[in-house]
């Protein structure tokens, strides 16, 4: 057991560590920040200036150290627009995001769960093929332009909800409904196809067999196994809480990550874009984490691996 | 809770005679035939240049909202004509999307071997970049590597063709570790062909077609991909035009000329869900393994 969690947490400093150089290197070999901050007609001296005084100027194997030195003390650099902590001009965004993307989750998981379940159970009835028709629309729909055609309706045509800013709850219900509804229609479509293969197998028919109620073969017998593959995409939809609204924030004009991230890259501004995809890619590994940990807890074969008992 | 019924007789659904595609491949298969269509003949069924201004004739309606028959779906704010502008814009995001697919599936499946053939430190590299790809939205990547290294349609086309990479390189090197395991593999090597000759002549045959099936899964996620970006205005550049970039510059006239803006939006959407329901057609009838 503490074998298997010192390789996966060896695995995910190795992906952070890949993600860390990944941003170094795209973003200070692309271009020269100093020009692009300061105009292309800014006076040579001024533009040194701003590079000793950003360091821009050292080795680029000096500046990557210095870079992970920073990292490891927690220093994310500052935004080189108002000069402010990156990691602040960042982290009050959060409860932004956070406010549209949670409740997204909730709809996700409330809808899309139960959804495929049933559709699973009810295989090429109605309601079956009414799921998979909303699954495959819902994955055809591009964000922007379900949240566009919401708009239309309940904004423009209907007046019922504002179409864009944050002042209050109304403003949040088209943005939340627009990431929901995709998530939901994902999880609706990879529960239902989950749970159909663990209705094929089998141990259900022996259950069914030596008498066990349908219902309780479904609870104590499908419903388990069939949450092992499903919670791994669950696990990514947890990691996403906070990059998965980049385009949504946009539509609506929120004052989130994601619209922070799309502005910062315009603008240029490394320490923030790399303070986003650190922190990004921080929630992915973690959720990754939690999945791999729940799959022992979820799946008896693991437990039993690794206690030495075979499989 | 007695409502819970039985799964009717034989989960594993008694085969039934073929009877031809169903209905939805068919009208999946009919609308990116037209799509194709569109994209290889842009230039002579649009009407006008995509770039023609009309100033007189700006945000004119389409014909059947009560607009005029010389623009059948209506004029932007510059007067240029919506239906031509949707066909330059078809012929990009699908030229696109084949160049980022078949870029994604070339350097996934070239990684793939690698990794199957030098096994080893190679292979845990591989698999390292791998894990690194699936810890990252790929849209994140995608908008910092664009706006950073600013816009050039070619470096578009080979950021979005890095997207699913990693998918083939799973597939290609799972496929040719168990084909080495297998005897044509090691007879050829025996024979003393090349791992060039391995790989390219006789173990890609083999698995073309998953990955022409992963492809085709593949194709409508960078549709997806291409047309949100160019709708954050990051991906294709005026005066170029692209589904997404049409729908982004259509978004200002929402109130009052939804038009410029749906039509787009109904090509995007009905493009990636023909393509996806062909991939999953394809999928099932050919290749059940990769569900």
């Amino acid at each position: 057991m503490l074998r298997f969690l010192a390789m996966r947490l060896l695995r995910a400093l190795v992906t952070i560590l890949l993600v860390v150089t990944f941003a170094f290197v795209v973003l200070r070999l692309s271009g020269d920040p100093a020009q692009i901050i300061m105009g292309a007609d800014a006076p040579p001296e001024a533009v040194e200036a701003f590079r000793s005084a950003w360091g821009l100027d050292d080795p680029l194997w000096v500046q990557y150290l210095r870079y992970f030195q920073a990292i490891i003390e927690g220093d994310l650099g500052r935004s080189m627009r108002d000069g402010r902590d990156a990691i602040l001009v960042v982290a009050e965004r959060i409860p932004s995001t956070l406010a549209l993307t949670v409740p997204a989750l909730a709809i996700k998981l409330g809808l899309g769960i139960p959804a495929g379940i049933h559709a699973a159970l009810h295989r090429n009835s109605l309601a079956d093929r009414a799921v998979m028709m909303a699954a495959v629309a819902g994955f055809a729909m591009p964000s922007f332009v379900l949240g566009l055609l919401l708009v239309l309706v309940f904004a423009v045509k209907l007046g019922w909800l504002p179409s864009g800013g944050q002042d209050g709850w109304q403003h949040a219900v088209l943005p939340v409904i627009t990431l929901g509804l995709g998530g939901a229609a994902v999880l609706a479509r990879f529960t239902r196809s989950a749970m159909l293969e663990v209705l094929g197998q089998p141990y259900i028919r022996t259950a069914s067999a030596k008498g066990v109620p349908w219902r309780a073969v479904v609870r104590s017998h499908a419903l388990p196994n069939a949450a092992i593959p499903t919670v791994t995409i669950i696990g990514f939809m947890v990691g996403s809480l906070i990059a998965g609204a980049v385009v949504v924030e946009s539509v609506f004009s929120w004052p989130g990550v994601g619209r922070l991230l799309v502005v910062a890259v315009g603008n240029r501004d490394l320490a923030v874009v790399q303070c986003i995809l650190l922190l990004v890619a921080a929630t992915m590994v973690a959720a990754n984490l939690v999945v791999d940990l729940l799959y022992g807890a979820l799946d008896p074969r693991l437990r039993m691996a690794r206690a030495g008992g075979g499989a | 809770m007695s409502d819970v019924p039985m799964p009717r007789a034989g989960l594993a659904a008694a085969p039934k005679a073929w009877r031809g595609p169903p209905p939805l491949v068919l009208f999946a298969l009919t609308w990116v035939g037209l799509m194709l269509a569109v994209a290889l003949l842009a230039d002579l069924v649009s009407p006008y240049a995509y770039t023609a201004l009309h100033l007189r004739n700006r945000l004119s309606p389409p014909a059947f909202a009560g607009g005029s028959w010389a623009h059948l779906l209506g004029t932007d704010e510059l007067g240029r004509d919506v239906l031509s502008r949707l066909i330059a814009s078809i012929r990009m995001s699908l030229l696109i999307a084949f160049g980022a697919t078949l870029i994604g599936a070339a350097v996934g499946t070239a990684v793939g071997f690698l990794a199957a053939h030098f096994r080893g430190w190679v292979e845990q590299c591989v698999l390292a970049l791998v894990d690194f790809s699936a810890s990252l939205p790929f849209l994140i990547l995608a908008l910092a590597v664009l706006a950073f290294f600013g816009n050039s349609l070619a470096l578009f086309v080979v950021l979005l063709g890095f997207h699913a990479w990693e998918r083939y390189a799973r597939i290609a090197r799972g496929l040719a570790i168990s084909a080495g395991t297998q005897g044509y593999a090691a007879a050829v090597r025996q024979l003393g062909a090349t791992p060039w000759r391995i790989y390219g002549r006789h173990v890609l045959p083999n698995i073309a077609s998953t990955l022409i099936i992963s492809m085709t899964l593949a194709f409508p996620e960078v549709i997806l991909l291409e047309s949100g970006l160019s709708f954050l205005g990051l991906g294709v550049q005026p005066p170029a035009t692209s589904l997404g970039n049409m729908v982004g510059y259509g978004r200002e006239y929402l109130t009052g000329a939804p038009w410029i803006l749906l039509a787009p939006a109904s090509v995007v959407v009905l493009t990636t869900l023909s393509v996806s329901i062909l991939g999953d057609w394809l999928r099932d009838r050919l290749d059940p393994t990769l569900r």
